[in-house]
């Protein structure tokens, strides 16, 4: 395999990994030192040239063969990079303003949500119990693995390249597959027109999550309007980016208990998001005591968090039970979430790797 | 910086108006959009917040040379 990275020597892999430090190549955290020998088994699952150019990231271009140095650094296995290679061509669609998101002050990045038979094949990719927390290899090292292209491709680092403020840490790592088999709604990327049985990454650039509790009763004829209502709350929180600016695509995961109540009442995932973008608004009244960027000119009116459907993407993940998330947008209104197939053939056993 | 860069490719006068923390990312930016020359003019940091008197003076202080900049009489980044 013709690989062209440049060659880097050291006596032993602890002094490489201290290497990889000095250098910023890394997260902060330790990295799989990417061999040559290692970076051409994470290709060997993919059949792309290694030179193929996949998009731009600020000054740097993505080819397949420095995704797969930097998916070798993430920890992942090569039936992950599949995935990793959509996610990086959605982060590079000019809609998703990647270059934007890389040098605002807002501590947001991107979420990658994978649907469809890539969630097991590429995987396993968690939707359920702690998905968006630790414990899971493929979401882990996915997520990583794009982090880590945002930073030694598209130059991200803490003050110079990437200017958040804060941070968070949802921007080392952020990958979950949806529970479409928990869900009550056809899958999410059904929505992008996508067939059910084809895979995809959805890419939004957030905030963190933020969690939504709302404990249903079964007996409640309201439940289902307590969920939105909750939910379209934490849409408008008074520090969010969506109330303060009033624009920036949302996140909101429904835990598969509370997708259930909301369908029982016959809502769609249309429907459900339509209701959200309504209930989302403030008060103008509320509003002058708590953001001086927006006009009020109606005492009696008020602010809308989103501009419209389109600045919501819904999906189900998570154990089922009281907990849903919203996360908040930002950049202004001026990032757009973004899709890409997952195209993957694991037709063989894959050399180079042990069995996972 | 995206903004000046794109004045700039056009054959317009152009600077780059940033402060003091973004100089780095000004820096890598004009570079990541090949125009690593753009003029940039550097204000104190932060600007946004600091009140209405305080802006004023910044961009009186500002003026001259960012007009400096624009026509041409300032080399390059003016600190």
């Amino acid at each position: 395999m013709n690989l062209s990275a440049t060659r880097h020597q050291a006596p032993d892999e602890a002094t490489a990994l201290e290497l990889f430090h000095l250098r910023e190549w890394t997260d902060g955290l330790p990295v799989v030192i990417p061999t040559e020998e290692r970076v051409e088994a994470m290709l060997a699952g993919v059949e792309l040239d290694p030179d193929i150019i996949l998009g731009e990231i600020g000054p740097g271009q993505a080819t397949v063969e420095k995704v797969a140095i930097n998916a070798v650094m993430a920890g992942c296995r090569p039936e992950h990079l599949p995935v990793v290679l959509a996610a990086v061509r959605a982060v590079t669609d000019p809609e998703f303003d990647i270059d934007n998101m890389q040098s605002t002050t807002h501590g947001m990045g991107p979420v990658i949500i994978v649907n469809g038979p890539a969630r097991d094949v590429c995987g396993p990719i968690a939707s359920g119990w702690g998905a968006l927390g630790p414990g899971h290899r493929a979401n882990a090292s996915i997520g990583r693995a794009l982090r880590l292209c945002l930073m030694n491709i598209g130059g991200a680092r803490p003050g110079h390249g990437d200017m958040a403020a804060l941070g968070q840490p949802g921007k080392f790592t952020c990958c979950l597959a949806e529970d479409e088999e928990g869900s009550p709604f056809p899958p999410q990327h059904t929505s992008f027109g996508y067939d059910a049985d084809q895979s995809a990454v959805t890419l939004v650039g957030v905030d963190a999550p933020h969690s939504v509790m709302m404990q249903t009763n079964d007996d409640d004829p309201e439940a289902h309007e307590r969920i939105l209502r909750v939910v379209a709350g934490a849409i408008a929180i008074p520090g969010a980016n969506n109330t303060q600016i009033g624009n920036g695509p949302v996140i909101v995961v429904l835990n598969p208990v509370h997708a259930g109540v909301l369908a029982s009442a016959g809502l769609t995932r249309e429907d459900v998001i339509e209701r959200l973008v309504k209930l989302a608004v403030t008060p103008n009244s509320t509003m002058r005591g708590w953001a001086t960027k927006r006009a009020f000119r109606d005492e009696d009116a008020y602010l809308p968090a989103l501009r419209g459907p389109e600045d919501l993407v819904l999906i189900v993940a998570g154990g089922g039970g009281m907990y849903s998330a919203v996360f908040s947008g930002g950049l202004a209104g001026s990032t757009h979430p973004v899709h890409a197939p997952i195209h993957f053939d694991f037709s063989c056993e894959l050399p180079g790797f042990p069995p996972a | 910086m995206r903004d000046g860069a794109i004045f700039a490719k056009a054959g317009l006068p152009a600077v780059a108006i940033v402060t003091e923390a973004f100089v780095e990312l000004a820096a890598f930016t004009a570079q990541a959009v090949g125009m690593p020359a753009v003029p940039r003019y550097v204000l104190p940091h932060p600007c946004s917040g600091t009140g209405d008197e305080n802006l004023a003076r910044v961009a009186r202080e500002a003026a001259p040379g960012i007009i400096a900049l624009l026509e041409g009489r300032v080399e390059g980044r003016k600190p």
